[in-house]
This record gives structure tokens, sequence and C-alpha cells, in this order.
């Protein structure tokens, strides 16, 4: 299956999100801000990202733009799960190469498998 | 007082007819320049005849530059993106075209480029039931923008804070009744679906209560496309029919037009009308009908949503799009809502050009129409007053 990375600094949430994912049989690794991420990323080229926004020391975006997904990684597809919606951070990350935004607080399980399942054959070329 | 005080040109007489004509000219002149906002009068070409010192101080002009010059070639009016605005759509035109007084949010572009926001209000001058020019009278709202922004802001990070605890209680609920740790008894998992609903029901309040705020700090955006209406009520249908199922309630959608395409914000018109059906589901009683109409009639397409439910009592009745106002049947049966639904509805409505009423009887059932114009975009016409 799928390699996967949640940068989410909520603990609850990211140890939540790995274990539905590791159910799915993805190989999942997590971090709990931007920085973390980038330092992961050196030993660890995933197929997705999971992404929160608001995080402490670095954020979402600014994660974004060290990452430099376009340029460098264009074959990585990045969630960003938030819970701010129609933010001016959301069209912010769209620009920075995201795929979709969701809304955290409306995602039940189900909802997260199928999103990133999606994202991931989309990936493949094959048509959701 | 004594004699010499009375001389002043401050203490003559009030009544006109005594003051010479040259005189009142001067008070009017002086009353013209002293007005806080700034003005700019122009004749019935649209000449500028005479500029306030607040509007000099606006747009950073001196009073030669502009008099007798004509008002929207030398007085730049542009968009949020520092483009010109067609002459079309300037107050002073609309004046001109209608006769009437028109009031715009737009940005003026001052003498040394800055682009400044500003509120507007243009009037045509009658004298002798004739118009003889404009005027216009504008203030810099640059400090009140800011406001706006710093409030969207906030509403934005509050919404974020309550959302985030939601998440993980949401999450961790469905988790547990999926069975990832470990396989619930019947009893537990019924206990925690009403958790999940619960927490359902904590994010729509969450997001009724951010499009509010949104309506009125006039921060929502309305943006209008070529939309299928009954491909949005088909959606609404969808996704309600586990609710209206759960009540043995039929649902149905009846056409009767095939112009079913319009430009407006597919969006808003979704959130309107699903809290419209989901009000209809909610207050009918099981084994009740909800039935949706799609009405096509000249300019305008008419939704209707007809139940066999409790009604609206007829005293309730000129209060339902009140904000928090509950009627008494409702409060006696259920708990749960929050009297901001029809009022969120009706804001939303405005900012389409939609038009919202109802017909209702106690204990017979409601019908909710909303008309909603053929062409939305037309409703970004309509004189707005500024948020004070």
């Amino acid at each position: 299956m799928a390699k996967i990375l949640i940068v989410e600094d909520d603990t609850d949430l990211n140890a939540a999100y790995k274990l539905i994912l590791e159910r799915d049989n993805h190989t999942v690794k997590s971090a709990f801000n931007g920085q973390e991420a980038l330092e992961v990323l050196k030993s660890f080229e995933p197929d997705l990202i999971l992404l929160d926004l608001l995080m402490p020391i670095m954020g979402g975006l600014e994660f974004l733009q060290n990452y430099e997904l376009h340029k460098k990684h264009p074959n990585v597809k990045v969630l960003i799960f938030t819970n701010m919606e129609n933010s001016p951070e959301v069209s912010e990350a769209y620009k920075l190469g995201a795929h979709r935004a969701i809304i955290k607080s409306w995602t039940a399980p189900q909802n997260l498998t199928r999103v990133i399942n999606d994202a991931l054959a989309e990936k493949r070329g094959v048509t959701a | 007082m004594s004699d010499s005080s009375t001389k002043d040109r401050g203490q003559k007489p009030l009544i006109e007819g005594r003051v010479p004509a040259a005189e009142l000219r001067a008070r009017s002149e002086a009353l013209f320049m002293s007005i806080g906002d700034g003005a700019i009068a122009t004749d019935e070409f649209g000449k500028i005849t005479r500029v306030n010192a607040a509007g000099l101080k606006i747009l950073g002009f001196k009073e030669h530059e502009l008099i007798g010059e004509w008002f929207p070639s030398k007085i730049v009016a542009v968009d949020e993106f520092d483009q010109p605005l067609n002459l079309i759509d300037r107050p002073i035109t609309q004046t001109f075209l209608t006769g009437k007084s028109v009031s715009k949010r737009m940005y003026y572009r001052t003498k040394s480029g800055d682009v400044k926001p500003v509120f507007v209000t243009t009037a045509p001058i009658i004298l002798k039931k004739r118009p003889i020019g404009a005027i216009e009278v504008f203030r810099d709202i640059t400090v009140e923008n800011e406001i706006d922004r710093m409030k969207s802001e906030f509403i934005s990070l509050a919404s974020h804070q309550l959302r985030t605890p939601l998440s993980a209680i949401k999450t961790y609920s469905h988790m547990l009744i999926e069975g990832f740790m470990g396989e619930l008894e019947p009893a537990q998992k019924k206990a925690l679906q009403t958790v999940v609903i619960a927490t359902n029901r904590m994010n729509e309040l969450i997001s009724t209560l951010l499009n509010i705020t949104r309506i009125e700090s006039g921060s929502i955006s309305v943006a209008p496309k070529p939309t299928n209406i009954q491909k949005v009520v088909e959606e609404i249908i969808k996704e309600l029919a586990h609710t209206a199922s759960a009540k043995s309630i039929t649902l149905t959608l009846e056409s009767t037009t095939n112009q079913l395409s319009l430009r407006t914000d597919a969006l808003i018109v979704k959130e309107i009308l699903t809290n419209l059906v989901s009000n209809a589901i909610k207050y009918t009683p099981e084994g009740g009908k909800v039935n949706i109409r799609l009405v096509g009639k000249g300019q305008r397409l008419t939704v209707s949503i007809t139940d066999t439910g409790i009604g609206i009592p007829e005293h309730a009745q000129d209060q339902i799009f009140t904000k928090f106002f509950r009627a008494a049947n409702v409060v006696r049966r259920e708990t749960s809502g929050t009297g901001l639904g029809l009022y969120l509805v009706k804001g939303l409505a405005d900012q389409i050009g939609a038009k919202v009423w109802f017909k209702s009887v106690e204990n017979q059932g409601s019908t909710f129409y909303v008309s909603l114009p053929r062409d939305s975009f037309k409703a970004e016409h309509v004189v707005r007053p500024p948020d004070e």
C-alpha cells in the first residue's frame, strides 16, 4: 500500500489517524509540526502527506514553502486537514500545491480512508 | 450680550429674508466646505463645480486641479485589484441615469497613486423639480475595513479552536464504534452513536454561527456561476434521505419547468434549501410528507418546500425570520433548535437577490418559497448600507 506522512500537532488526532491508516495497511510516519516533517522527509519519500495548517514552531504553509512541493516533489499528494474553512490560509495552501482541503471536525474515519484512497488512485492515473 | 457681539458674522439673525444674498452664498459655501466627509458637486454634465476640504484631503488634490474637470475622468474609481471600474458601475453615473440616490463601497485612486477604500453615496441635485447636477459624499473606510478584517480573522480562529476538540471526540467515537479498540456491545455502540450525533449538531452550530457572522460583517463572498437547480435539490435529497426515512417521511421532488439553469452561487442556494428541507423534516411528524417543487416563471425560478408538519402558529408568523426566535409549539416539542436557521436563510437569500416567504396553518403544514433570480449577479447592484 502507500507511504503516508501525518503532520498534525494534536497528539490524539495524530495517533488516531495513524491507527486508522495502518489498519488499511499503509506505511505511516508521524510528525507534530512542519519542522519535524522536513526532518522525517530526509529519509522518507511519502506518496501522500496529511497536513494540518495551524501548528506551533512551523505551520503547514511554511512547511509547504520549504518543502517546495511543486518543484521538488511533483508526485507527492498533499491533503490539507484543517478546521478553518474558506480561510485565506486554505487558498494559499492550494497555491502552494495542495491537492484538497478537508475540514477535520466533519470527517469520520471512513471518509478519511475514502478521501486518501481517492487521492492515491488519482495519482496513479486511475479515474475516480 | 453687548451690541458689538450681535454685529459679529456668527450672530446675524437666522431668518433668511434679512440676510443679504452674498452673505447667504458665503454661508452655504461654508456649510458645504465644513462637511466632515468628502463632498463633490457637479453640474448637469458631470463637471466638478465644488469640492470640500475633507474631499481634497482624502483624494490629495488641490481645489483648482478638480474644478471644471469631468468627474469620472479626474477622480479614478478602482476595484480591490486596482483595476478601473466601468463608467456604468460608478454611483455618479447611476445617479445621472436613474435620478436616484446610490451607495457603494469601492476604492479611489488618490493623486499620489494610493488606493483608498471609500464608501460613496451620490444623489441628484434638484432645483425647481429639475436635476441640475449631482452631489457625492464619500468617506475613507480604511479603519472600518481593518476592523472587519480583524473580526473575520477572530471568527476564523475561534471556530478553529472550537472544532479542534470536536475533531478528536468525533474521530475516537467513530473508531470505537468501528471496533478499532475491540468489539463493543450493542448498547455501548448506541451510546457512542449518540455522542457522534451530538458532535455533528455542534459542528452544524459552529458553521451556522460562522455563516451568520460572515453575513453580518459583510465578509461573505458571492460567486455566481451557471447552476442547475434540480441537481442542487437532488443532492440535498440524497443527503437528507436518511434523516427522512428514519421518520418514515416521504421526500419527493416535482419539477414543472425545464428551464432549470440559472446564474447563482450554488453553495449559498444549497445552504438555504438544506435549511428549509431539514426544517420541514424536523417539524413533520412520523409518516408525513415533504414535497419540493420547482416552478419557473419569467426571470425567476421558485423552489417551494411543502410539508405536512406542525405548522407555524398565526401569532408567530411575522417573527420567524428573527434571530433566536422559536415558536411556542416548536419549543414544546423539540429542545435542540437554536432559532438561527431561518434568520440565516433570510440573510443568505438577501446576498443572492432571492426572496423567501411562506404560508402555514398550524397542525396542517407549511410551504416555504424561495424565488431565485435567473441572474443573481444583478443582485450585486443592490444598495447596501455600510456596517456601523
